[in-house]
């Protein structure tokens, strides 16, 4: 089934126009404005879920003669993508109605929420690799401020810094790899294109190209940097628990559900691209890492949000490393945990959000046996926790059974130190297991005398992370039909070939059911002694405090801040000759820096016949030049400049050039009136001239000198050559075309018309300044 | 003899740059005035200088016919362009100037802060 | 000085003019014809003052005291470059109207005149005159901008 493009683009474009009118309809409507958006995300939902099943490219001209087009690419991965983002979103919407309602600037964090949804529905579907990095950084933007809410909070902005710099500046590492992928396009393709869809299309000979030009390893490593950023992987993980600054709905929707799996999502989308043994080294062990260090962390973490970011980080992991294995069970277990993580994750968020609203302390410690005064959420925390523990029947145990599956399959293939992951990733589960019981442990035994009162939470902050709880019972019930629907057509996207995804509760034992029997004993085991395991790996965790990237991110930083003013004081001091010496020195040392790397530049040296009068032109030209250097005073250097100028105009005559001649003669005689007029009016100010001053000013100019002189002789063009094919053109165009038998002329007015009308502009634009300066001054206003 | 109009052209941009450094307000304006001089030649010397003949001239004798080998009509029309240009911006310059020396009283750019 | 300029003045505006219009074929053009014509007028102002235009042309009052901003011919100046700025625009979006690009020129001989035998209009021009009229009202109003101080 062919994707259909009205509702492709409706759906994405839908919720920027909701951004756009966010903050009139909240002075309308106030607190309801989460309504609003609920029923904007619920619209993409529908529309999005019309699409499912559909696979292909749709394209939107835009500038069809360039071959510009807003293209979209659709497949069951894009579909689920969106699905999930647009699912969350309306229950985000709805939650976020009740739990924001006393908060300040809410049009701001409306619009600003609705317009995150549209990027990250546009990452999903943009077929094109630029826009795909435009939605990729418009999320980062939108992350940044929603984190950064709390504006007047110095954590909150340290945070959204932190979030930015991370994930924008990682962005530009997908922005090279998009380039090389561009370019591996225009041999691979035969056309340097950016559409995603088509490198898709072919990846064997992406591939080749890619491997035969050595850009393979730089592009794979540009884009796991991008998505590691993105998706809070080790070592760039360390934002993600900062960014739990954010508003508790944000944290649901944005630093769980969505925009932390964009990383994932685009790594799922290049495996079929880049799947190897490079790529099966590089994600598996890095998703592997962040599994075990993420659930690590969760176990010491103090804040009940802090333990769900960590142990999302841990779950990212997950994914990650499922994608990294070659196997379709890797695949299978990134695409399915995928959905699954959504689910359960988003519902914990809004548990912690319930949690922090109604009891008013975020504190581990301080929290337990809260289900009798929130029976409904505690009870929609078991199923989610359970889940997230992987404990069966539900969902997250099918799921990471197939990660198990994965690593024990590429062990059993590669031997050796390859069995090193099912280890690790038995060792990261029995720390998800613990932090898992430790969450759900906030609800059961009896609650302490420093709870005092906890309130009934309302009825919208209760129904959204429900109805992700029946989700999330409702594929633990019939998994089979979760994967039926929408899992199975994304591991077809997301794998080379048409694999068949089958899940069901093993009745055997098998290798993975006795990894996840061995998780969940010890995991049980573990949390008896759960304060003794979590005092060792946070003493583990100090000494280890010095790899903390946190402290890595800060000293940067603050090196960043004291660097940058210094550097500010050296080149931007307010004297116009620093100004200068930088310009003028930098700018030679790159052109020579260019033309000693450059080979195959030769020196033209018989390549102009110059004339004895045009020699002689020349030379009366450079003393004058010299003349208005050492001019004893302003009246006799504007004269030189003066005779600068007629030289010059002489030597467009002789260069066959007599429109030149005729306006620079005329031109000369204008800036010599209005030279003469100006210097009536200012003093005769020369400057002394120091003989250190000079030297340095003759050495600088020298170099700038022999700069030019080396740009004319490697570039002039030799005697004999033919005009180039522009000159050509435009030779024998201007008659036919243009109907004028001066070239130039038809140039300036016919060919390069627009050119010549940004002139005509400039033109403009200085009279304006000249007035504009005059007239100022005379109204008062000085500086 | 490219050298030759090699070294006009180097001669010119350090001339230009020379003046650029000055204190003196009015010469950091001669030294754009003969940097746009030398640009100027620099971008004709690059359309590839011929003695001049009556067939080089970019301007072609009647409608139809052959069209010559002229020089480079181009660089011609940038330069045409460019001259009206760095008048406007000269003159912007000097206006500036002496607005500076009117509110600073001092034509010394060392001593502006 | 004054009769130089009364001699010189006509022939040098003749001349500007008759570069426009020919531009398109010999050498000269909308800019060239454009400092051309700036310089007549500078040559006026040199030797007779600002007023000269006002009092001495058209024979009009001219409000003595007043800054050069008010004055009649700085005006109008300014507008000159303002129109000319809108006619070569303008000249761009008539090729909108053909449904070509913007910009697009073109050209019609007109055969079989008398005089002339065949005449070549161009909608260049009109582009080229926009040229004109800028270079014209930019210069002309720097200059009188500047000569004023």
């Amino acid at each position: 089934m062919a994707p259909e493009l009205a509702i492709v683009v409706t759906a994405v474009v839908l919720p920027f126009v909701a951004s756009g009118v966010a903050p009139l309809v909240y002075r309308l409507a106030g607190d309801y404005t989460g309504y609003f958006g609920a029923v904007v995300a619920l619209t993409c939902f529908g529309l999005v879920g019309t699409q499912l099943g559909s696979r292909g490219a749709v394209a939107l001209p835009w500038v069809p003669s360039m071959d510009v087009a807003l293209r979209f690419y659709v497949d069951g991965w894009a579909v689920l993508f969106a699905l999930l983002a647009s699912g969350i979103g309306a229950l985000v919407f709805t939650y976020s109605a009740s739990y924001m309602h006393d908060e300040r600037s809410l049009a701001r964090y409306y619009a600003t929420l609705l317009a995150f949804m549209g990027s990250i529905l546009g990452v999903a579907f943009a077929a094109d690799l630029v826009v795909v990095f435009l939605f990729w950084e418009l999320t980062s933007l939108c992350s940044f401020v929603l984190i950064g809410h709390h504006t007047e909070d110095r954590e909150s902005r340290y945070a959204a810094r932190m979030a930015m710099v991370v994930t924008v500046g990682s962005g530009l590492f997908l922005l090279v790899g998009v380039v090389l992928l561009a370019i591996a396009a225009g041999d691979a393709l035969g056309a340097t294109t950016f559409d995603l869809a088509a490198m898709l299309a072919d990846t064997d000979a992406m591939r080749a190209t890619l491997r035969e030009s050595g850009l393979f390893v730089p592009a794979l490593a540009a884009f796991a940097v991008a998505a590691g950023a993105k998706s809070a992987q080790v070592p760039l993980h360390f934002w993600l628990p900062n960014a739990m600054a954010a508003p508790t709905p944000v944290s649901a929707f944005l630093h769980s559900a969505t925009m932390v799996k964009v990383g994932v999502y685009f790594v799922g989308r290049l495996r079929p691209l880049f799947g190897g043994p490079e790529w099966t080294l590089l994600f598996a062990t890095v998703g592997l890492a962040t599994m075990t260090v993420g659930a690590m962390l969760a176990v010491v973490a103090t804040d009940v949000k802090e333990l769900l970011a960590y142990s999302t980080a841990s779950h990212l992991g997950l994914m990650v490393a499922g994608f990294g294995f070659g196997t379709v069970y890797g695949s299978e277990a990134g695409v399915f945990h995928l959905l699954n993580h959504a689910l359960f994750k988003a519902a914990l968020f809004l548990v912690a959000g319930i949690v922090a609203h109604e009891v008013g302390t975020r504190r581990v410690d301080a929290l337990s046996g809260l289900w009798r005064d929130l029976p409904v959420t505690a009870a929609v925390t078991a199923v989610a926790a359970l889940s997230m523990a992987g404990f069966p029947p539900f969902n997250g145990f099918y799921s990471k059974e197939l990660l198990f599956e994965a690593t024990y399959e590429a062990a059993h293939a590669a031997g050796g130190l390859a069995w090193l992951y099912p280890a690790v990733a038995v060792f990261a589960s029995v720390f998800t297991v613990l932090y898992s019981l430790r969450f759900l442990g906030i609800f059961l035994g009896e609650r302490p005398a420093a709870v005092a009162s906890v309130h009934r939470p309302s009825l919208a902050l209760v129904v959204p992370p429900a109805v992700l709880a029946l989700g999330t019972v409702a594929i633990s019930a019939s998994p089979q039909l979760a994967v039926d629907t929408v899992v199975q057509r994304g591991v077809a996207a997301t794998s080379a070939g048409r694999p068949e995804v089958h899940v069901e509760f093993p009745t055997h034992v098998s290798p993975p059911v006795v990894m996840s029997a061995i998780t969940i004993g010890v995991g049980l085991a573990g949390y008896a002694v759960y304060d003794r395991v979590r005092t060792a790996v946070a003493a583990l965790a100090d000494a280890a405090s010095f790899a903390h990237p946190n402290l890595w991110y800060d000293r940067l930083l603050l090196g960043v801040e004291a660097a940058s003013p210094r550097v500010a004081r050296t080149v931007h001091n307010g004297r116009l000759r620093t100004y200068v010496t930088w310009v003028v020195a930098t700018a030679s040392a790159l052109a020579l820096f260019g033309y000693a790397t450059t080979s195959g530049l030769a020196p033209g040296v018989e390549s102009t016949r110059i004339t004895a009068a045009m020699g002689l032109v020349l030379v009366v030209a450079v003393v004058a030049a010299v003349a208005v250097v050492i001019a004893p005073s302003h009246v006799v250097g504007v004269l030189a400049l003066s005779i600068l100028g007629f030289m010059v105009a002489i030597f467009y005559i002789l260069a066959s050039a007599p429109d030149l001649a005729l306006t620079q003669l005329v031109v000369e005689t204008l800036v010599l009136l209005i030279f003469l007029l100006v210097l009536e009016r200012m003093p005769a100010f020369y400057g002394d001239l120091r003989p250190r001053v000079v030297a340095r000013d003759a050495a600088l100019s020298a170099v700038v000198g022999a700069t030019a002189f080396l740009t004319v002789v490697l570039s002039i063009p030799d005697a004999g050559a033919d005009p180039t094919a522009i000159a050509r053109f435009y030779a024998t165009e201007a008659v036919p075309s243009g109907g004028g038998t001066n070239i130039v002329n038809v140039i300036l007015v016919d060919f390069r018309g627009f050119d010549t009308l940004g002139e005509l502009f400039v033109v403009a634009i200085a009279a304006m300044s000249i007035v504009v300066l005059i007239e100022m001054r005379d109204r008062g206003e000085t500086q | 003899m490219s050298v030759a109009l090699a070294t006009v052209v180097g001669g010119l941009f350090a001339l230009g740059t020379f003046l650029l450094l000055r204190r003196d307000l009015v010469r950091v304006v001669w030294g754009v005035s003969v940097l746009s001089q030398a640009a100027n030649v620099y971008l004709i010397s690059m359309g590839g200088v011929q003695p001049g003949t009556h067939d080089t001239v970019p301007v072609l004798d009647a409608h139809g016919g052959a069209v010559p080998e002229t020089t480079d009509p181009l660089v011609q029309a940038l330069v045409l362009t460019a001259i009206v240009i760095s008048f406007g911006t000269t003159a912007f310059a000097l206006v500036l100037t002496y607005r500076a020396y009117q509110e600073n009283e001092t034509m010394d750019v060392q001593e502006w802060r | 000085m004054k009769t130089t300029a009364r001699i010189v003045v006509p022939i040098i505006l003749v001349l500007a003019i008759s570069l426009l219009l020919q531009g398109h074929n010999l050498p000269g053009g909308g800019f060239i014809a454009g400092v051309l014509t700036t310089v007549a007028f500078a040559l006026i102002y040199v030797a007779q003052g600002l007023d000269y235009l006002d009092s001495g042309v058209l024979g009009q009052e001219v409000e003595s005291g007043a800054g050069v901003f008010e004055h009649r011919s700085v005006t109008a100046f300014r507008q000159t470059f303002m129109v000319g700025l809108a006619v070569a625009v303008a000249s761009g979006f008539a090729a909108l109207l053909f449904d070509e690009p913007f910009l697009t020129q073109t050209f019609v001989i007109v055969e079989h005149l008398p005089l002339y035998h065949e005449l070549e209009f161009a909608s260049a021009l009109a582009f080229d005159v926009g040229v004109y009229m800028v270079v014209v009202g930019v210069l002309l109003t720097i200059l009188s901008v500047v000569g004023a101080e």
